[in-house]
């Protein structure tokens, strides 16, 4: 990836509104929390929501990079779902292919993202359909392949899902990690500001002298590899290959991007708002099964909360 | 843990004693029990034993269906006769999601539970989880669905998925004489329950080679969607080249006798049927008087399972495996070689009640809509 000579930045990514409205709506959680169970506050939970959050974070980062760039990816959870199935079903009748599937089951998810992105470059189909097109075929192929959990993995890929590092957990620091180098590319790499040269409008990115397609090929590509590692996730917490696992994953991954302040329709927003709002969307659920109230209850405070955010994140853009 | 092999133990056979208090037409040891030829084991669960009141987690897989609902109710009605005994329950709720589930669980073990009562929302997800559970010295009872490994749980309560389908094939077979086009309606594609009883139906028509199988649809346990699947097969195939329908719960099974009776096809020239839980489904079938076999799941192993929770916590032996007892509900007349009736459908079906009733609930007086019980906190 090109970088550029001078180190500025293009836009002040850690002032925006969206960053501030979802930091203080984690912070309030965090005080409900505080204040409503004695049991909440501890390091051990926070690291338990950390660890929870992995395959949301990992979900919501492919799919923010696809929205940077104009898009939207309706297949996230059927490579979620896919690259389950993929890996546990190989690995089981393979266990020596454990780590090579690893490479592998992230590659596959590539290369779906590629095939998304090639094809709403060469038909000019909306991305909504296409994507929808495609997460129909791998939901429908991975249906014929299996109707029930299938497959496994060695007892020790466990660890990616359950293991410690001290008292961090690895999934939740791979995806802190993920988090990290893609806003360092987004701000710092010529390629990173070209993503939202493209979401911004792609005719004048490919006058500037930007290849629009190469950047949406290398988007997509990126949504469908980081559903796979939500994927792989998965298979290390669960054992097994699961054919509706990555259902509730797409809708799931749209919600912290627009907490985040990413505007669909693309070119604005910042990934660390996403990450922000994959903690808080964890950090509700968490709280809310601490203060015993039934799943129905989250739906309606995570519906409100989105609204909320959103709205105040217009108004602020508007008084800027 | 230690666990031992009894052959059929009296201490098994005394644990069992809570699921048949609420049976009705059938009164003996569950059937799946007596038949089932392997051991069951008895866990001796003395480690686990505390002075009490005890904090129950319940980790409820979903409440997607009218079904699951009922269930619920019969967990929250368990609570409720063990108030002296539990002292807080605190319930969570991963909506059909096996991920959410895993976090769930987390959430419940943090907040010091004594004991994880848990329904996987799948079979196999929870594994690794439960596996966890168990070695953090977490007692865990899984009702409606086990997963695979035997170390994963203390004790698994079930009405057998497995039995009833076997047991309603073959009336469906025998009624036919053996000969026939028979249309499958399974419930949610992937769903443990709804594969399980498939596959055990489908062994049971196998044996049959005069029985054809026209099509098999899912139907995701939704009546609405029994309806609308039957209407096109109808469409497809003729209500008079359709001999009989198996579906594996009245509430796919309802829409289906709707749907014949919508192409002109009423009364007892509807084709025999499968199918219990849903009131309406009895209603329909009593009402219509064609020839209908309908087994209950019975959501009452949700209070057999609280009351077996608590044992584990007082120390008193259980068996790994505990079948509650189903009843078999047949229309007059149309019991068959193999399939007797428990109840006949005059007996059984509650005409003063409402259709969306899921029957076999163990709850006096139950309505799903006025239900309220006591709870811990």
């Amino acid at each position: 990836m090109a970088f550029t000579n001078t180190n500025r930045p293009t836009r002040r990514l850690p002032l925006d509104p969206s960053l501030i409205v979802v930091a203080l709506l984690l912070a309030a959680v965090v005080a409900v929390g505080f204040a409503l169970s004695d049991r909440f506050g501890t390091t051990r939970n926070f690291m338990n929501v950390l660890e929870q959050a992995a395959a949301l974070g990992f979900a919501s980062l492919g799919q923010a990079l696809v929205v940077i760039v104009g898009g939207i990816d309706l297949s996230i959870g059927a490579v979620v779902t896919a690259s389950t199935v993929f890996m546990a079903g190989v690995v089981d009748l393979h266990p020596a292919l454990m780590i090579p599937m690893i490479f592998g089951t992230l590659l596959f998810g590539a290369a779906i993202g590629f095939l998304n992105g090639f094809a709403i470059i060469k038909t000019g189909v909306h991305p909504l359909i296409v994507t929808l097109g495609t997460a129909s075929i791998l939901n429908g192929t991975v249906l014929i392949y299996t109707l029930q959990p299938t497959g496994g993995v060695p007892f020790w890929f466990e660890e990616f899902a359950y293991g410690r590092l001290g008292v961090i957990p690895i999934s939740g620091l791979v995806m802190l990690l993920c988090f990290a180098v893609v806003w360092f590319l987004l701000r710092y790499s010529k390629t990173g500001r070209a993503f939202y040269a493209v979401g911004g409008s792609p005719e004048a990115a490919r006058l500037n002298g930007i290849q629009s397609n190469r950047i949406i090929l290398m988007a997509y590509s990126a949504g469908g590899f980081f559903a796979a590692l939500s994927g792989t996730y998965f298979v290390s917490r669960t054992g097994v290959g699961d054919p509706r696992i990555g259902d509730p994953m797409t809708l799931a991954s749209i919600t912290p991007v627009i907490l985040g302040g990413l505007v669909l329709g693309g070119g604005k927003g910042n990934i660390l708002g996403v990450l922000l709002g994959v903690f808080l969307i964890s950090l509700i659920s968490n709280l809310l099964n601490y203060m015993n109230v039934s799943t129905f209850i989250q739906w309606v405070i995570q519906g409100l909360i989105i609204i909320f955010a959103v709205s105040i994140y217009v108004q602020k853009c508007k008084k800027l | 843990m230690r666990t031992k092999l009894t052959k059929l133990a009296l201490g098994a056979a005394l644990a069992l004693a809570p699921a048949l208090a609420a049976a009705e037409g059938y009164k003996g040891l569950p059937r799946t029990f007596l038949w089932n030829p392997n051991f069951n084991a008895v866990v001796d669960t003395s480690e686990y034993a505390g002075d009490g009141p005890f904090t129950i987690g319940f980790s409820n897989a979903s409440q997607g269906d009218g079904w699951l609902g009922t269930f619920y109710h019969s967990v929250q009605y368990g609570v409720s006769q063990n108030i002296d005994k539990i002292k807080r329950f605190i319930v969570t709720d991963a909506n059909g999601d096996p991920t959410k589930q895993i976090s769930d669980i987390q959430d419940l073990l943090e907040q010091d539970i004594d004991l994880l009562l848990v329904n996987p929302a799948t079979a196999d997800a929870l594994d690794p989880m439960l596996g966890r559970t168990m070695r953090r010295g977490v007692p865990v009872v899984t009702v409606a669905r086990r997963v695979e490994s035997d170390t994963s749980f203390v004790s698994f309560v079930t009405a057998s998925d497995t039995a009833l389908a076997r047991m309603s094939a073959t009336w469906m077979a025998e009624t036919l004489g053996g000969e026939g086009r028979v249309v499958l309606l399974p419930g949610l594609a992937g769903a443990s329950p709804a594969e399980m009883r498939l596959q055990a139906a489908k062994e049971v028509f196998s044996q049959f080679p005069g029985i054809e199988i026209v099509d098999t649809q899912y139907t995701s346990w939704s009546p609405a969607n029994g309806r609308q699947i039957m209407a096109a097969i109808i469409q497809r195939e003729g209500a008079e080249n359709i001999d009989g329908v198996w579906a594996d719960s009245g509430l796919q099974g309802s829409g289906s006798v709707e749907a014949f009776i919508g192409a002109g096809v009423t009364g007892a020239d509807i084709p025999p049927h499968t199918g219990g839980d849903l009131n309406g489904m009895y209603q329909l079938a009593h009402e219509n008087g064609f020839p209908f076999a309908g087994i209950d799941y019975t959501p009452s192993i949700g209070e057999a399972a609280v009351n077996l929770s608590v044992d584990v916590l007082e120390g008193t032996p259980v068996p790994q495996r505990l079948d509650v007892n189903f009843q078999v509900v047949i229309s007059p007349g149309h019991e068959t070689r193999s399939i007797s009736a428990d109840v006949m459908l005059p007996n059984y079906v509650a005409m003063d009640r409402p259709g969306e009733l899921i029957m076999g609930s163990g709850i006096p007086d139950y309505n799903p809509n006025t239900f309220s019980v006591d709870l811990p906190n």
